[in-house]
């Protein structure tokens, strides 16, 4: 949901929102925009699940709902959808992980007759989000023609994000957050891949977070957050953290921690309490005007 | 024992949406465990009737279910279970339907679905709610108590076999199925449990779900299934689907889902299907109620995350 920001605090940054009812904003040559819709019809279901070459989709996934950050001088546009996330997780394919109740289960179907199956319902992906530049305006809606897009290369750097920064508490011209896709995986935990953004003065800002909990099994955290300063016109370059998190309960329950659920359903406030298991800091070099 | 009056007096209240008292739930589930011991496991059900499918305490669809579907007892109903959990008023939508069910016993079927459970309910919002509008768990006591005396399936006219999850490797048949003892908390493992967690699969045969717990079953099961018991459908719930309903495993199986826009953001619609005298099926479509007073489940306000 985007906020009701001052005119005057809007028009001072140099700002404007979008038109015609986008949720979003135009600020130092970027356009950045969420959109929305209802989880896949039963059609795009089969449709997607042919193009992943799969026959499971999480059960609430939300094809169209996006974060679209484009760089209009360059044509460079990062963004985030459900699609090249699930893209991710079928490449990633990781093996099942057991649920509690899995220890008293006993195989009743005849074997003849029994096919185990073994995707990662988990949905685990490794996603960070998608970027291309777009050679032209006219390549923008024809995504078939991948000639006129140019991929854009992340380089390791030592830099970090500038948390510091960002704690100042400077207006937020724009905030919204989109989930991606969601299961609830047959009440067993959740897996959930959301996306949210902001926007200051100075900067934007955005977190893509997967977050998964196998109750009684594991929680999984995988962040990827990205920070753009405005005004460095010369070198315009975003900050990419990866932050892997992941521990299981036996783990968790070993250090002290409670195992209560209740305890683990949010976890802003609980990530410290996973013990990293990757990390990584990347940068991007906006390439120059084209 | 509360008369008539009294119980239309509650439904009355419960219509708009405003809670019963502890003491009213706990005759009203007593009256309930008494009408609903005498039923089977596979409770006959006569034509005409309204399937739906789950609801999950989204009160004002459920309204909006009976002012699509004909408010009860002039429409007859059966309900496939999750009454509970997930929305903002499991207590008001569980109260309602147990009410209804207690005043017109012929002409509303409740069966059980896999979040009528202690268990389950426990972790995905009942239990809470149950605390935060009565102050202690008596409401929630008396409720999952009472889950363990509703009917497991129902069967129509001896043809559409309705449940909430799906098929089971340990019963072939109906009469497998009657021969269930089913008045228990939900198990982890067994027939009792497949009736009410299993899913259709587009694999054939049964499937072993990677959680390593649970079934799916593929079109040659459903189809056999069909053909042994002298069925022409099998309906049941447990999923989310865009439209509301889903046909599968060439027609042996449709998913009725009942409640719109779950969660309050999925965007999706629900449905209920009308099987008339005649046992023609027809499916009622509708959007969430106008009236929503929930809050969106999705973070309106601007958070300096980091």
């Amino acid at each position: 949901m985007e906020t009701v920001v001052d005119k005057d605090v809007l028009k001072s940054s140099g700002a404007e929102l979008l038109p015609d009812g986008r949720r979003g904003l135009r600020i130092h040559d970027w356009e950045i925009e969420t959109l929305r819709g209802t989880i896949l019809t039963s059609l795009a279901v089969e449709e997607w699940e042919k193009k992943l070459k799969t026959s499971h989709l999480p059960e609430m996934v939300f094809g169209e709902n996006a974060l679209v950050l484009k760089h209009l001088g360059s044509n460079t546009k990062i963004h985030f959808n459900a699609f090249d996330a699930l893209a991710g997780w079928k490449q990633e394919g990781l093996p099942p992980v057991e649920v509690p109740a899995a220890a008293q289960w006993k195989f009743r179907s005849k074997p003849s007759q029994q096919v185990i199956l073994d995707y990662d319902y988990t949905f685990t992906t490794p996603y960070c989000g998608s970027e291309v530049v777009e050679k032209d305006k006219e390549t923008v809606e024809a995504k078939a023609n991948p000639k006129g897009e140019a991929t854009l290369q992340w380089e390791n750097c030592e830099d970090q994000i500038d948390l510091a920064a960002l704690s100042l508490k400077e207006p937020i011209l724009f905030y919204d957050e989109v989930v991606l896709y969601e299961d609830e995986l047959a009440d067993n935990g959740v897996s959930l891949l959301t996306v949210k953004v902001r926007v200051m003065p100075s900067s934007w800002f955005l977190l893509l977070r997967f977050w998964l909990r196998v109750d009684g099994v594991l929680m999984r955290l995988r962040e990827t957050r990205m920070h753009y300063r405005f005004g460095e016109d010369e070198a315009p370059t975003v900050l990419r953290e990866n932050c892997w998190r992941e521990a299981t309960f036996q783990s968790l329950s070993a250090k002290g921690y409670p195992v209560d659920l209740a305890v683990w359903s949010d976890p802003s406030s609980i990530s410290q309490r996973l013990p990293v298991i990757k990390h990584t800091t990347q940068k991007l070099k906006i390439p120059s005007k084209v | 024992m509360p008369s008539n009056g009294d119980l239309d007096r509650q439904i009355e209240q419960l219509m708009e949406c405003k809670p019963l008292s502890e003491a009213d739930v706990r005759t009203l589930c007593d009256q309930a465990r008494a009408i609903l011991v005498e039923e089977y496991n596979v409770q006959p059900v006569k034509c005409p009737v309204t399937v739906c499918g789950d609801i999950h305490g989204q009160f004002y669809d459920l309204i909006e279910l009976f002012r699509i579907g004909g408010n009860a007892p002039d429409t007859n109903y059966l309900f496939m279970g999750d009454y509970v959990d997930r929305g903002y008023y499991s207590v008001e939508t569980v109260s309602l339907l147990v009410a209804l069910k207690v005043r017109y016993r012929d002409r509303l079927t409740i069966l059980r679905g896999n979040h009528e459970s202690r268990q389950i309910t426990q972790v995905y919002g009942f239990y809470d709610e149950c605390l935060r509008k009565y102050g202690n768990a008596n409401v929630w006591k008396y409720f999952t108590d009472l889950f363990d005396y509703l009917p497991l399936t129902a069967l129509i006219e001896s043809q559409v076999f309705c449940l909430h999850g799906g098929l089971s490797p340990s019963l072939d048949t109906l009469d497998n199925i009657r021969s269930l003892d089913r008045i228990q908390e939900v198990p982890h493992e067994g027939p009792m449990c497949d009736l009410l967690w299993s899913d259709p699969d587009d694999r054939c045969g049964w499937g072993i779900s990677p959680r390593g717990a649970g079934y799916t079953f593929g079109q040659d099961i459903a189809a056999q299934f069909n053909h042994n018991n002298g069925l022409s459908l099998i309906s049941r719930a447990h999923q989310l689907v865009m439209e509301g309903f889903n046909w599968c495993q060439d027609k042996n199986v449709v998913t009725v889902f009942s409640a719109p826009n779950y969660c309050y953001r999925c965007g999706n619609m629900a449905a209920i299907l009308e099987i008339g005298e005649n046992m023609e099926q027809n499916f009622l479509q509708f959007d969430p109620a106008p009236r929503q007073v929930e809050p969106d489940t999705t973070r309106k306000t601007p958070d300096y995350f980091l």
